[in-house]
């Protein structure tokens, strides 16, 4: 892989990009850190993750959607396309072990294409920027898994195409077809909703948000290893149609299965700083002690913005919080349009233990009271130091683009050509003029 | 590599003792039949010539005999018993005709790849590097490689491995006269050594001079099984070369 062009033009495109992205999030999120220097509500809405980690790492994350696949596939489709996949399944090795050894070689190739966006956090914190250990190594692992699925999606291409540009139209079929997924048919009702939820990106999404999904991870990882082991069963030239066939669709029922078992995981946890998506400490706590089942129907259309707000801000929260919660979308199959005429449109009704009671705030100042009065349990207190102090900072980094400009492509660059010297032929092998091999 | 005791090379092998018998092997690519009830035997320590014309199905009986292409139907086997695709990397290998492997790669690398792969000690590497006559292109980039060296390459990767048969497609392509008959005394000497030899080739002058024995194929059937004075005596071409008993045979 080192010895070919796909991966040093990768991280030659990803240097400037991910330092042209950096560069202007510090500057936005410096404006914001200058409107918040004298009021500490807005500093505490100052996340690095969202101001600063997340818009950086958004150049990887374009570069893995878009040219990771090239470097991928390279992993096999040259040994593909020359012929010298005839002797590679010659060597004294499983198929599986070939794979493994190739995903292996993907990875290594994803980390150095890391090496970017760690120089930017690295200067952010040389620019006093703070950065919270757990959700920045949750982000990386977010991406870290989108990268092993983009790669593992690019290797089974490979393995089933007879070239390296049939295997990249697939890839780009799977990676620029989620795109559509999520800007066509997220927010529409329905089966559409339910289609757009296939797309790869929604892998990022938790992660983004400073939470490890556990479930979601099993499902990754699940995927991972489904497209892998395709890979394996489809490498082998001498194996005949049929067993390809019955293998894979061995495979497809072992994923599905795994699938199954991910969507049943709800655990997950929520590594942000600022807690963003579970309730204040004193919250939490007190619905521990909530064990019966809490229904929620909803009189919202699934587009309806009221809806994004709630299941961010409510939903999401109490289905981490407790553990038996049912939310039941009333206006299922409905559009926005054709649900506003009902008077009951933008209700939120809460069952617990026998008792209901209706809504139609989408905050949980509201309805977590409604909540406790249901239950019978006194609102609990404020904890002192709840709040997230926000880390507000006003700093240039325009001075950092001439490392992402020019020293680290550089640095590549000799990276490259030390990786294209011929290599050094140890003494035995050279035949010195008049000596008898 | 581990090879199992009943596939690894026996030095006491008797010259004539069959090692692999080929039994109804077919193939079709579609319609196209490819090969067709093809039966023989392949003998221990012996070079076996596949003669045929351009496209009498020698890559494609090659290719089936290594596991790289499945058979429609027939079977393979090794001292009287079956292998499996599994174990046929352990009995055969197959070097491929003008295949240029990791061409981005330097030719030292990708011999040193095969030395690491199948644990061949220094000296094996230097003496076969030596033996093929690899030494003056080791650092060079294998795609920069003529088709004379790319062959020697070739010839160094499939002499690292250890398999007992070693499966050749025109192992002599490329090669000038002196070449072909210094390669074709490397390749005696390691039949000679105790490895068994099957070399698809199409110039019949050549399989003359180095083969022991030969199985004449045509439009993918077996026309002939036998050493040169068996095919002579066959055919009643008494003091004829090897073209004139193809030409009678098929």
């Amino acid at each position: 892989m080192l010895s070919g062009r796909a991966l040093w033009t990768l991280l030659l495109i990803l240097c400037p990009l991910v330092g042209y992205s950096f560069a202007q999030a510090v500057a936005l999120y410096g404006e914001a850190s200058s409107a918040a220097r004298d009021s500490p509500a807005l500093a505490s809405g100052l996340s690095p993750l969202d101001g600063v980690l997340v818009p950086s790492f958004g150049a990887l994350y374009i570069c893995t959607t878009l040219l990771f696949p090239f470097v991928a596939i390279r992993a096999l489709g040259r040994e593909k396309e020359t012929g010298t996949l005839r002797l590679l399944v010659q060597l004294p090795y499983p198929t599986p072990a070939l794979i493994a050894a190739k995903m292996a070689a993907i990875f290594i190739a994803w980390l150095l294409s890391l090496i970017p966006v760690l120089s930017a956090l690295a200067i952010w914190q040389l620019l006093g920027g703070h950065l919270h250990g757990p959700e920045t190594l949750n982000l990386i692992f977010g991406h870290l898994l989108y990268g092993l699925l983009v790669g593992a999606i690019a290797l089974f291409a490979a393995a089933v195409s007879e070239s390296a540009a049939t295997a990249a139209i697939v890839v780009l079929a799977f990676t620029i077809g989620s795109w559509v997924l999520d800007f066509g048919l997220a927010g529409q009702p329905g089966l559409l909703e339910w289609i757009s939820r296939l797309s790869l990106t929604q892998a990022l999404r938790s992660f983004e948000q400073g939470l490890l999904p556990l479930g979601l991870m099993l499902g990754i990882a699940g995927v991972i290893s489904g497209f892998a082991a395709l890979s394996a069963v489809w490498l082998h030239p001498g194996r005949p149609l049929k067993i390809k066939l019955v293998r894979s669709a061995l495979c497809a029922v072992a994923l599905a299965a795994v699938l199954a078992l991910a969507t049943l995981i709800r655990p997950s946890i929520d590594v942000s700083e600022d807690q963003r998506n579970s309730f204040p400490p004193a919250d939490q706590r007190a619905l521990t002690e909530l064990r019966e089942p809490l229904v929620i129907t909803v009189h919202l259309a699934p587009e309806d913005p009221r809806y994004v707000d709630l299941r961010r801000n409510v939903l999401a929260k109490l289905q981490r919080a407790l553990p038996n919660v049912t939310i039941r979308l009333a206006t299922t199959g409905q559009s926005m349009l054709g649900s506003t005429g009902n008077e009951a449109y933008g209700e939120i009704e809460y069952s617990y233990a026998g008792r209901s009671a209706t809504s139609r705030s989408t905050s949980h100042r509201e309805a977590l009271p409604l909540l406790y009065g249901l239950a019978g349990k006194p609102v609990p207190a404020t904890l002192e130091g709840d709040q997230y102090p926000g880390y507000p900072l006003t700093r240039d980094a325009e001075p950092a683009l001439i490392w992402f400009y020019a020293g680290l492509p550089l640095l590549v660059v000799l990276a490259w050509w030390w990786t294209c010297r011929p290599p050094r032929i140890s003494e035995h092998l050279i035949i010195k003029n008049g000596a008898q091999p | 590599m581990a090879t199992s005791s009943a596939i690894a090379i026996s030095q006491n092998a008797q010259p004539a003792a069959a090692l692999m018998q080929i039994s109804g092997l077919g193939k079709r690519y579609g319609e196209q039949r490819a090969l067709a009830e093809v039966s023989f035997d392949v003998r221990s320590r012996e070079v076996l010539g596949l003669i045929g014309p351009n496209g009498a199905g020698k890559t494609t009986l090659l290719e089936t005999l290594a596991g790289i292409l499945p058979a429609d139907g027939g079977e393979i086997f090794w001292r009287g018993a079956p292998l499996s695709l599994a174990d046929r990397r352990d009995a055969v290998f197959y070097l491929p005709d003008g295949l240029r492997p990791w061409d981005d790669q330097f030719v030292v690398r990708s011999v040193e790849l095969f030395a690491a792969v199948y644990g061949c000690v220094e000296t094996r590497v230097a003496e076969t590097v030596h033996a093929v006559g690899l030494s003056p292109v080791l650092s060079k980039r294998i795609s920069a490689l003529s088709k004379g060296y790319g062959r020697r390459l070739m010839l160094a990767l499939a002499l690292l491995t250890p398999q007992p048969v070693l499966l050749m497609d025109e192992p002599f392509d490329g090669f000038d006269l002196r070449q072909t008959r210094e390669m074709m005394g490397l390749l005696r000497e390691v039949a000679g050594r105790g490895r068994t030899l099957v070399l698809a080739i199409h110039q019949l002058g050549d399989a003359e001079r180095v083969c022991d024995r030969f199985v004449l194929l045509a439009e993918g059937r077996v026309r002939g099984v036998g050493t040169f004075d068996q095919l002579r005596a066959q055919t009643n071409e008494g003091s004829g070369r090897l073209e004139d008993v193809f030409l009678a045979l098929t």
